[in-house]
């Protein structure tokens, strides 16, 4: 029976799953993000950076998708582990921190998000695989987070998570700074990622930036675009009509029959 | 001395450790791609150049081809220490073969030679997805696929390695492989003009490097000719 | 094995101008044995749009009925077909809702949005959705299916040019995998008609 979602988890198919396993059937791997993930605090504010890149076993499987997730106007959360994990714990917490906005009228703070973050994911003990990389302003100034997946997290002034972690932690090693400036802090982000994106098979494609200042912020989806195909064919295949043996056609046309138009709203007499 | 130590028990007391199975593998994949497209009278060979283990990139420039003599030529894909083994052995056979017959060794030989190297290690095997290339002594293109312990079989084209799942069906899709059942039977060997039979190894190698992640960095592709090998490299992404 | 290799099954979708296409392939087997050879794995939500369901037979179907039931539920309320994007996250929400005890089950959804841009997007068993431009691809034959795609897809198809790229890489993707094949359905999807075509594929 079909009722009305609670929220939360169903359970119901785990008894079944589990007897597959019981004969011999593997679970199925999920779509992972391999990662690099990066963030910073410079002077005026945080610079979170990631790659582009999700891997199911050892084949791409998204090209270009984005791992840096909304959490509140002034928060944004890179993530890692799990796609499907990352994109469902952020999205959660954003929603109830829209809700929090709606009820106080005040601005979100990153260590609510990051409590938030980490209440749910202890309470799963590491079984939602998210990892990461929690960055915003509020009034308290510029805040950077790393959360991981049980639930631990700390707070530091320079952060990466993923498979491509070391690669992007050797460059924040080498270059970081106190208080730097927006554009140095954007180029070392940038090189941070890259490194992971060059050197780590798990993350590439391309480079996405966030920039959060008290001020406002700024996303740069696809900052460094590097990934052109290296080679055009020069006979390309092209298929005539009817190159593959068709047995039967159908087409529906689905013009609707019936055009609804709009009428202009009734004047309405006042005496 | 041996009696001086006690007798261990059968049982492991407690705080003693149990014998743990190995953990450790003597294989690894250190990846890579290697394709062959025959033709009526060359044959194409392509490898990807990069070496890796896990999530790393070992070198970016690692020739997976062994260059036996002008009409024959070996690429394999695998683990790297196995491959360099059985290039090392293939190729002193082959020095062997030439001191007492006085001749390079033809396309047709060297396959089964290979298969039987591989099979001698039937219970141990190289580590290795293999391709056999060249030219028959007809002067016809040439090529051979292998699995890791020895059967093999003559193509029109093939593939190994970690893109050959990506690559096959780009390649059946042009060279058309007819069904063996398909009536009247029809011609195994690809007609391609050598340009396009290039053309086609390069954007499948493209393709397989946009998906596959153990493919990139380059591609080295030898042409073999009756007159000679012509080697053509081509960049892949490096990420 | 896999649970995902019990029935075999292959899916694409790719996107073209002003159109979208979306295939499957008709084997339905248990492991090697093929049982029937007119199984459909692409699924109509409304019109517009149409959702693949790749992975354990059982699932696919139960799932199928659960869209079409949460669709009809969606049009009482709002009086309306709905949108490709939504549905997106309607199929997301669903399957993520079991996390921890998944429906064994890879949906591809391919459809026009209101305005006429093509929408397609794909997902793992747990609702991870990855949207693309170009082409989408699910079932036992993913990686022959996305090398072929790699391949063959080109940006502004026309409706004709889409139906044949799509055919091609279907049929040559699943002649590799012996889980799926026998044939393919094909649906082209444009602003006022709907093309369906049964494909002749390889028998074995």
């Amino acid at each position: 029976m079909e009722t009305a979602q609670q929220g939360g988890f169903s359970f119901d198919l785990c008894k079944r799953n589990e007897f597959f396993a019981a004969k011999g059937v593997q679970h199925p791997g999920f779509t992972k993000t391999g990662t690099t993930i990066a963030g910073l605090i410079f002077k005026d504010g945080v610079v979170l950076g990631a790659d582009t890149r999700s891997t199911a076993g050892s084949t791409v499987a998204d090209k270009n998708c984005e791992k840096i997730h909304f959490i509140a106007p002034n928060i944004y959360c890179c993530g890692a582990g799990t796609a499907a994990d990352t994109e469902n714990v952020t999205g959660m917490v954003a929603s109830q921190l829209e809700l929090h906005r709606y009820a106080t009228g005040t601005q979100s703070r990153v260590v609510t998000a990051m409590t938030l973050l980490k209440g749910h994911l202890f309470k799963y003990q590491g079984h939602v695989s998210a990892a990461l990389v929690l960055g915003g302003v509020d009034f308290r100034g510029p805040h950077l987070f790393t959360v991981y997946p049980h639930g631990s997290t700390d707070s530091l002034p320079f952060a990466t998570m993923g498979s491509g972690s070391l690669n992007a932690m050797a460059v924040f090693e080498a270059g970081f700074k106190d208080d730097m400036s927006r554009e140095e802090a954007m180029a070392l982000v940038a090189r941070a990622i890259r490194s992971g994106v060059m050197n780590d098979l798990g993350s590439g494609s391309n480079v996405d930036l966030c920039i959060i200042t008290k001020d406002g912020v700024e996303y740069l989806r696809n900052h460094e675009y590097l990934q052109t195909k290296t080679y055009e064919r020069q006979f390309p295949q092209k298929f005539a009509s009817g190159s593959v043996p068709v047995v039967r056609e159908r087409v529906y046309d689905i013009r609707r029959a019936v055009q609804v138009v709009e009428g202009e709203p009734m004047e309405m007499e006042v005496s | 001395m041996a009696a001086a130590l006690p007798v261990r028990a059968s049982v492991p007391a407690a705080g003693q450790a149990v014998k743990q199975h190995a953990t450790w593998s003597p294989y690894d994949d250190n990846g890579g791609t290697v394709v062959a497209v025959a033709g009526d009278d060359y044959c194409v060979v392509a490898a990807s150049t990069r070496m890796s283990t896990g999530y790393s990139i070992l070198t970016r420039n690692k020739s997976k081809i062994l260059q036996l003599n002008p009409k024959c030529v070996i690429a394999s894909a695998g683990m790297q220490a196995d491959q360099e083994t059985l290039h090392k052995v293939l190729h002193s056979r082959h020095v062997t073969y030439q001191f007492n017959h006085r001749k390079p060794m033809a396309c047709p030989a060297m396959a089964q030679l290979l298969s039987n190297t591989l099979y001698y290690k039937r219970f141990f095997p190289y580590y290795t997805f293999n391709l056999c290339a060249g030219l028959d002594d007809e002067g016809r293109g040439a090529v051979y696929t292998y699995d890791a312990i020895g059967s093999y079989e003559r193509v029109g084209y093939g593939c190994q390695g970690n893109g050959k799942e990506l690559v096959q069906p780009v390649l059946d899709n042009q060279l058309k492989a007819a069904s063996p059942l398909a009536l009247p039977p029809q011609q195994w060997l690809s007609s391609l003009p050598l340009e396009q039979a290039v053309d086609l190894v390069k954007g499948a190698f493209v393709s397989a490097g946009e998906r596959d992640i153990y493919t990139g960095d380059d591609v080295e592709i030898l042409i073999i000719t009756k007159d000679c090998i012509k080697t053509d490299r081509l960049e892949l992404k490096r990420d | 094995m896999s649970i995902f290799e019990y029935n075999g099954s292959a899916i694409v979708a790719m996107a073209g101008k002003e159109c979208v296409a979306i295939g499957s392939d008709l084997r339905f087997g248990v492991q090697l044995q093929t049982l029937a050879t007119d199984y459909k794995k692409v699924y109509k939500i409304h019109d517009q749009l149409f959702i693949g369901l790749a992975g354990l037979g059982t699932d696919a179907e139960t799932l199928s009925q659960r869209f079409a039931f949460k669709h009809n539920l969606y049009k009482l309320r709002e009086e309306r077909d709905i949108k490709p994007s939504a549905f997106g996250q309607l199929v997301s929400a669903t399957l993520y809702e079991r996390r921890f005890g998944p429906y064994f089950c890879q949906p591809v959804i391919a459809g026009l949005e209101p305005d006429g841009s093509p929408y397609l997007c794909g997902m793992d068993s747990i609702g991870a959705q990855e949207t693309a431009k170009d082409f989408m691809v699910a079932g036992t034959a993913t990686d022959s299916l996305l090398g072929i795609c790699e391949s063959l897809w080109r940006p502004d198809l026309g409706p004709e040019e889409l139906f044949e790229t799509l055919s091609q890489a279907l049929l040559s993707g699943q002649d590799r995998d012996c889980l799926a094949g026998w044939g393919a359905v094909v649906y082209v999807i444009t602003k006022d008609k709907v093309i369906a075509r049964t494909l002749k594929g390889r028998m074995d």
